[in-house]
């Protein structure tokens, strides 16, 4: 009888410890709930939503009925992907995105309600035929004595000795003309890996926190980021970086940091902004979203979300242009020839 | 999860080629298994399936299958009148799950040791009860196949945990069995969390020291059981059986949490003190 009631309590704990595990999917498939899903991963997550609301004039509790009203049980799932997309273009921000099989939903207005400011054949004329690829930068040395160098992704891997050796190449030149107008973004330790061969002392460059809960102000204490120097060959002579708005992500953080480089002269149009990690998370219906999780600022905390002011205004002049000159590269060798 | 098939053929290979070695190698008769086996040696291969939850990667609930491994070695020590038993456990767990759109996949590993002590009692002829516990270390990643800046999780623990456990012997159609059930509950220990919204970029830079968080039920009600039998046939004992993990953590507004129910199969190995016919 004994064995029998122990075996009876093991059997009775094996079943109750094995079925009180509840499930937290809380959301169906329906468009309700996919839109449910994408209010609440917005609200708990995205690390802009209190500056957003303040700067943009919206309200996100608002946007859940607003949005809610446009869905139908019966809608297809293109429809559905519209109003989802629509909902979170509110937000403006190039690193919101909702990736589908149909289509990758954007708001890229940051970059396209702006001149663009680049002519990329122009520029290829500067770079010539011969010019130096050292894996993701390309260089060639202007008749003026000039340095030109373009990076055109941060997405693209830079070596330690690509950076040395394009230094030593570059290092009788006057100045340099640093040419990243139109990089969206890529890997931040490109971006930390490139401003070190351009500072000779550790610099404050900016701060960075995170989300630490789901309120919209739950953030960690920032946290300062310095570049440090290169211990391999750093650049000593004026450099004139060129921007416009399609310098996004981890290249307005490349921006950020090179403003507090003392020889550096950032000319140009505002960047692009978006500093804001992105990170991924998902819908029930499959699709992955992309939002900005984690802040980060510049040296004097300023958000840097919607861009950077350059040191230069400087735009792309058609008229010249049109003689084979990008009037952007023209008045950065003039600034560092001392005209 | 295509790859399940041939992996499990492999292991089945491995488990048959083992118990074919150990046929050769093992010429003594046994009776019976001793009521507390002296010394004993397991080695348990299962497939069962999983659910994981971890809200840093998604919010979605992954359902998919694993394979896992589990050595396990057990034998009397001369304390409390050789009373107490000496455990240690290895377990190891590849997972591979999908979302329940089935268009991202979880892949995951985990390594698990843990080792302790037994009190044994008998009461009856038979049956043997025992209570202790286990000191034990957890680590493991999942991998989400489409996330960007936050692709995957790391996780680790270490923690105290209490066990309890009965074996019952008996025979069925003069075929000596033994049936044993075995339940680990963490109490107390360390784990690691990242927070909210902390990025493992910014971690590599900060350091890990303020991820390192009490783990206890409150925030980490994890749970073993295994319920096993074991057939002891002339020259072998094959245990077959079931394995229940639940492992969770609830910290820093995250959530985690893999669920597993495994069938495991394999061969017990005893040794000493065992009666030979000669």
């Amino acid at each position: 009888m004994r064995v029998k009631r122990l075996l009876s309590i093991i059997a009775v704990l094996l079943a109750l410890l094995t079925s009180c595990q509840k499930s937290d999917f809380e959301y169906d498939e329906t468009p309700q709930g996919n839109l449910d899903a994408l209010w609440e991963l917005i609200d708990q997550r995205y690390c802009f939503l209190t500056y957003k609301e303040k700067e943009l004039g919206i309200s996100w509790q608002e946007m859940h009925a607003k949005y809610s009203a446009k869905l139908n049980a019966k809608m297809s799932r293109v429809q559905l992907f519209e109003v989802l997309c629509q909902m979170v273009g509110e937000l403006k921000d190039g690193h919101v995105n909702i990736s589908t099989s149909l289509d990758l939903g954007r708001n890229w207005s940051w970059k396209e309600d702006y001149p663009e400011n680049l002519d990329t054949e122009l520029r290829n004329q500067y770079l010539g035929t011969d010019y130096h690829i050292g894996s993701g930068l390309k260089y060639t040395i202007l008749p003026d004595n000039i340095a030109y160098v373009v990076y055109e992704s941060f997405s693209d891997g830079i070596g330690d000795g690509n950076l040395s050796d394009m230094i030593a190449h570059l290092r009788l030149c006057n100045g340099m003309i640093l040419d990243i107008r139109g990089n969206g973004g890529g890997e931040l330790t490109n971006a930390e890996k490139l401003s070190q061969r351009f500072t000779n002392e550790k610099v404050l460059v900016g701060f960075t926190s995170h989300k630490t809960g789901k309120g919209h102000d739950d953030f960690s204490e920032p946290r300062a980021e310095y570049i440090e120097p290169s211990k391999s060959i750093r650049w000593q002579k004026p450099v004139v970086l060129l921007v416009n708005r399609s310098c996004y992500s981890a290249a307005n953080t490349f921006v950020r940091n090179m403003k507090e480089m003392p020889l550096v002269t950032v000319m140009g149009d505002q960047t692009g902004g978006g500093s804001g990690l992105p990170f991924t998370s998902e819908l029930p219906i499959g699709w992955s979203v992309r939002f900005s999780a984690s802040p980060s600022f510049d040296a004097r905390m300023h958000q840097i979300e919607f861009g950077i002011e350059p040191d230069v205004k400087a735009s792309l002049d058609e008229s010249l242009a049109a003689d084979g000159k990008d009037s952007m590269i023209e008045e950065a060798r003039k600034r560092l020839s001392g005209q | 999860m295509r790859y399940f098939v041939p992996i499990l053929l492999c292991l089945l290979t491995v488990v048959c080629s083992l118990l074919s070695q150990q046929a050769h190698a093992e010429q003594t008769t046994y009776e019976a298994v001793p009521d507390r086996s002296p010394s004993a040696r397991t080695f348990l291969i299962g497939i069962g399936r999983t659910n994981q939850l971890d809200t840093y990667l998604s919010p979605m609930e992954y359902k998919g299958m694993q394979i896992s491994f589990l050595t396990q070695s057990e034998r009397m020590t001369h304390l409390a009148k050789r009373h107490i038993s000496f455990q240690s456990t290895f377990q190891g767990v590849f997972t591979s799950a999908d979302n329940p759109a089935e268009t991202a996949t979880y892949t995951g590993a985990r390594l698990a040791y843990d080792a302790g002590w037994h009190y044994h009692h008998s009461p009856l002829k038979g049956l043997d009860l025992k209570g202790g516990a286990l000191i034990g270390t957890d680590l493991g990643f999942l991998y989400n196949d489409r996330n960007g800046n936050n692709p995957a999780q790391a996780h680790f623990s270490l923690d105290l945990s209490l066990s309890a456990g009965a074996a019952y012997q008996f025979k069925l159609w003069k075929l000596p069995m033994r049936a044993s059930y075995q339940a680990d509950l963490p109490m107390l220990g360390m784990m690691f969390c990242p927070e909210f919204g902390e990025s493992y970029y910014e971690i590599s830079q900060k350091g890990v020291g303020h991820d390192i968080l009490c783990a206890h039920p409150g925030n980490a009600l994890s749970f073993r059981q295994m319920l096993m039998m074991d057939f002891c046939l002339p020259r072998i004992t094959l245990r077959v059986g079931y394995l229940c993990d639940i492992r969770q953590m609830n910290a820093h507004s995250l959530k985690y949490r893999d669920t597993s129910h495994s069938f495991m199969f394999g061969i017990v190995r005893h040794f000493s003190e065992l009666r030979i016919k000669r």
